[in-house]
């Protein structure tokens, strides 16, 4: 079987075992000598989690736990992160390709009991016991799963002018028909032969990714389409990172008009908060949005007539708002001219927008933090969360979000409480959004970074 | 007091008791069975243990005329050291001829009990009392047949005979038969007087044959052989305390001193009294120190009374004590209750009123305890919720089974009074057995009945500190007990995992293959058993707790 196995499978196996053993062979030697065994592990808790701005990552900070094996509340953790370790070290040597579920199942079996009173304990019993300590090894080592052949489902896409050698077989990514190249779980695994293109388009909504695939976007942009389908999977995030990383191309990501969106793109960009330890490998820092802008939906200067006079149970006066929003921007170091006209007309509109719910007002509240938000309206939102009821939803906000440039998509979005998808645009005319509304929107370097 | 005036007659010391025969216990036929058992145990106790003797003793009781269920026969025979046949009669047969009289602890005061029960078969049955008894020195076994004259107050003896031993047989036998009631719960009190009694007589082989309260011609048999040749210490023959006396006891003591002089008489019959304090007191009676103390008239005595009571003395010799001793204690509790935990404690002498006593006790916890209470402890571990208190209470070695509520002993130790769960860390579930044992030259009984212990203070504090020793006792043994299961399930915690651990790490310490290297995996596995071990020291006492 190992003569059909490729080269660069092999040395990453070799690797990754290597890292787990110089961890756990360390314990050995502490067990040894008499000394209680104990890992040193970063935490990955919220409070550990800092945004570098330099590389402009969200990276792990130096705060360490200890989990030591005798310690009553620790001994279950100990003894699974060492299961774990060992059932990957297994699958590592044994050439397999074990699946994180695959893992779980592995793993999981009852203790033996000492003693008929001893109570039934299992290795595990969910899932999210065994996907836990799964990162506790990828940290531990500082090897990412795909690095140690653990598959996940592929659900990213890619298509364009490029070849790329995939285990031993060489694929075209420009004739793959209507379909695309499913990005393979270890991506480091793939190499780059050549490319023709200029840039990369994220598209976050398959459907649409389609819809450009087929009309012949990135044959007439000489582009990469890329789809993370929804919320992009690691594979998907390391792939567009080395794209931009190893071939210098820009990423722009496309996503829907709505605080939901403007967070995916953050995820490709940064990192996602409970995987930082990932970032660093996953995050393309100089990732560009692209759009949908809510300043692409309402122009820069929103119609008056369009703005609510009801946010969040307060009345607010239209007037006022408008007054208040040219303050929070130049409060925020605005500097450019609100000049941008819209690309849909108040029709289409009225045709395309989706009112906005309480969860999303929520999610725009984390994504700039409570005090930009209480700028930007003039009062301290209040958000009814399910069966809860009414209360200040706080939140420090995101420092990558406190961008003049995002303050003001959040407070036309916060204004407005409108949404809109990616589909709206193709809606309006396929030919518009793929010819019309992205290419104007490069050209023009309308994005943030 | 003797001039009485002619009219009134006089009414013999037996007339008198026996037409007061409920202050003696004897109030009703099932209270009967129960008192005279107990009087005769008590004796029988007296004339062994007092006296160095291991006792063996066995109670019979029977119905012996089919005709008159009522009629109850209660035989105790005993290995103890006798009557001299020239007493019998007396012993038995007059009131207030007595070897207790004197002062001493012993468990019955004056030997007043066994002739209450004689008039009391007498009077119920008209049946006469039967004796065997020989002594250690004679060569017979002496039989007696007795009734009391209670008029004259005079042994009737109605038969006697004696027979040459066979064998070195030394005790007595004593046999009657009262009306009284055989129930369920007259047997329930016989064999609990039993059962707590063996408790503090390990030393003692015990036997009682019962008649089945429900069926004629059977019988039950309770065995409690003896577990210790150890005997608490005999009591010695002390002098009276100056301040243990009343009136009428000194006048007595009076009468009977072989002294010449007041300031020999105080001097020789009294504790705690030198030259130099009976001359005080004679010099603040105003008496003349030479006088023959037979010629004190009713007002010097008054005087001299008044004066030995306002005297300061030394505290009471305990000599005349005796108590059952920790040792005893704890055997016992350990033979009779099999509970997991045994406390002891014992407080110093102490006295009040120029009487000394000693408060002693044990504490006993889990083990079979809960499944060895006796009929009438089982009462107290019912209701709603606990902790579960069982107290054992003893004065003078007799086991107090009525009454107990009124007792100082459970005013001290009545769950809704003593810090039990709070200050001593019990549980609602726990039960606890508590045995107190009150001994003393006299006995602060409330009423006659003497089943219940009064609140005299100096008592109280003493029962108080006893019961507080013995709970932190108890707390302490619980707290390390709790500690070691911890520690124990910690312990087996670490050992659950260890073994899995070791797989996964020889598995990634093995041959490249994934598979578990063995010799690393055992080598892992006893390293780390070692570590558990050393990390949790559990204590040889704490392990076995």
């Amino acid at each position: 079987m190992e003569e059909y196995i490729d080269k660069i499978d092999l040395e990453a196996r070799r690797k990754s075992a290597e890292a787990i053993r110089k961890v756990f062979l360390k314990l050995i030697d502490q067990i040894k000598k008499g000394e209680e065994p104990r890992l040193v592990i970063k935490k990955r808790t919220l409070a550990n989690t800092i945004y570098d701005p330099a590389k402009k990552m969200l990276l792990l900070g130096e705060s360490k736990a200890v989990r030591r094996f005798f310690d009553e509340g620790e001994v279950k953790k100990f003894m699974q992160t060492v299961l774990m370790a060992s059932i990957i070290y297994d699958a590592l040597v044994n050439n397999e390709y074990p699946t994180i579920r695959d893992l779980y199942y592995r793993g999981k079996h009852t203790i033996p009991k000492l003693s008929e009173s001893d109570k039934e304990i299992n290795t595990w019993d969910e899932q999210d016991e065994s996907d836990a300590v799964l990162r506790d090894v990828e940290v531990l080592t500082n090897k990412l799963r795909e690095e140690m052949l653990i598959l996940s489902k592929e659900k990213g896409k890619v298509v364009g002018d490029m070849r790329i050698r995939s285990g031993r077989d060489v694929i075209d990514l420009s004739k793959m028909g209507h379909g695309a190249y499913a990005i393979e779980s270890t991506a480091d695994l793939i190499e780059f032969l050549d490319v023709n293109a200029e840039f990369v388009l994220v598209v976050e909504k398959d459907a649409v990714f389609q819809q450009l695939h087929r009309i012949g976007f990135w044959r007439k942009m000489k582009c990469l389409l890329v789809t993370s389908a929804g919320q992009p999977d690691r594979a998907t995030r390391r792939f567009v990172r080395r794209l931009n990383e190893e071939l210098k191309l820009p990423v722009y990501v496309v996503a829907d008009s709505d605080p939901y969106g403007f967070y995916i793109y953050s995820v490709f960009k940064i990192g996602s908060i409970t995987l930082s330890y990932e970032s660093e490998r996953l995050a393309t820092p100089s990732a560009r949005f692209l759009g949908v802008m809510m300043s692409d939906v309402f122009g820069d200067d929103p119609p008056i007539e369009e703005l609510q006079t009801s946010i969040l149970g307060n009345t607010v006066d239209r007037k006022a708002l408008k007054k208040r929003y040219v303050e929070v921007l130049r409060k925020y170091g605005y500097k450019k001219s609100l000049d941008k006209k819209p690309f849909l007309s108040e029709e289409e509109r009225k045709m395309f927008i989706i009112r906005a719910k309480q969860q999303d007002i929520a999610r725009a509240i984390e994504l700039v933090g409570t005090s930009v938000v209480k700028d930007i309206l003039g009062f301290e939102p209040k958000i009814s969360v399910k069966g809860k009821g009414e209360r200040v939803k706080r939140h420090p906000g995101y420092p990558w979000f406190r961008d003049p440039r995002w303050i003001k998509e959040i407070s036309i979005f916060l204004y407005t409480l409108a949404k809109l998808e990616i589909e709206a645009m193709a809606s309006k005319g396929l030919k518009f959004l793929a010819f019309e509304y992205l290419p104007s929107k490069i050209e023009t370097g309308d994005y943030i970074d | 007091m003797s001039s009485g005036v002619e009219s009134f007659r006089q009414l013999s010391p037996s007339e008198f008791f026996y037409r007061n025969r409920e202050i003696a216990g004897f109030s009703n036929p099932a209270r009967a069975v129960y008192q005279t058992v107990r009087e005769f145990i008590e004796n029988s106790l007296d004339a062994t243990e007092v006296h160095g003797i291991l006792p063996v003793i066995t109670l019979r009781i029977s119905r012996e005329d089919p005709s008159n269920p009522n009629h109850i026969t209660i035989q105790v025979e005993d290995n103890g050291i006798g009557v001299p046949p020239q007493f019998i009669p007396d012993a038995f047969g007059r009131v207030l001829y007595s070897s207790k009289y004197k002062f001493r602890q012993t468990r019955g005061m004056y030997g007043l009990g066994a002739k209450m029960a004689i008039l009391y078969a007498q009077l119920t049955t008209g049946k006469p009392f039967e004796i065997y008894s020989s002594t250690r020195k004679t060569r017979y076994i002496y039989y007696y047949k007795l009734m009391i004259d209670v008029k004259r107050n005079e042994p009737q003896i109605l038969e006697m005979a004696s027979w040459e031993k066979r064998s070195k047989w030394h005790g007595t036998i004593v046999k009657l038969t009262i009306e009284g009631e055989w129930s369920r719960r007259v047997r329930d009190y016989v064999a609990v007087y039993i059962k707590r009694t063996a408790i503090i007589t390990p030393y003692a082989d015990i036997t009682a044959i019962l008649p089945s309260v429900e069926k004629e011609d059977e019988y039950e048999v309770l065995r409690f052989p003896r577990v210790t040749s150890m005997l608490p210490r005999p009591p010695k023959e002390a002098k009276p305390h100056p301040l243990g006396i009343d009136l009428e006891m000194l006048k007595m003591m009076i009468n009977e001193t072989g002294a010449k002089t007041v300031l020999s008489f105080l001097t020789s019959e009294f504790q705690r009294i030198g030259e130099v304090t009976a001359t005080r007191i004679l010099k603040n009676a105003g008496i003349d120190p030479d006088k023959p103390p037979r010629t004190l008239d009713d007002d010097e005595l008054q005087r001299l009374y008044k004066a030995m009571r306002e005297e300061k003395y030394w505290a009471p010799t305990d000599e005349p004590l005796s108590p059952i001793g920790e040792e005893l204690i704890r055997i016992g509790l350990k033979e009779i209750l099999r509970p997991e935990f045994i406390a002891t404690a014992s407080r110093k002498p102490s006295s009040y009123s120029g009487h000394p006593f000693i408060v002693e006790g044990g504490i006993a916890y889990g083990g079979e305890l809960a499944s060895r209470l006796d009929e009438i402890a089982q009462d107290s571990v019912k209701g709603e919720t606990g902790p579960y208190i069982v107290l054992l209470r003893y004065a003078n070695k007799i086991p107090l089974l009525y009454d107990e509520k009124t007792d100082v002993m459970w005013s001290i130790v009545d769950p809704s009074k003593f810090p039990w769960r709070s200050v001593y860390k019990l549980e609602p579930t726990d039960t606890v057995a508590v045995l107190i044992h009150i001994c003393s030259t006299k006995v602060p009984y409330k009423g006659v009945g003497k089943e219940s212990v009064a609140n005299v203070e100096e008592v109280e504090s003493e029962v108080r500190l006893l019961a507080q020793e013995l709970a932190r006792k108890l707390r302490e043994h619980i707290q390390r007990k709790k500690r070691a299961q911890e520690a124990r399930q910690k312990l087996s915690l670490f050992l659950r995992y260890i073994p899995e651990v070791a797989a996964s790490l020889a598995a990634i310490a093995g041959n490249g293959r994934g598979t578990p290297d063995p010799s690393i995996q055992n080598e892992l596995i006893e390293k780390m058993r070692e570590i558990a071990l050393a990390k949790i020291k559990i204590s040889e006492d704490e392990a076995s707790a």
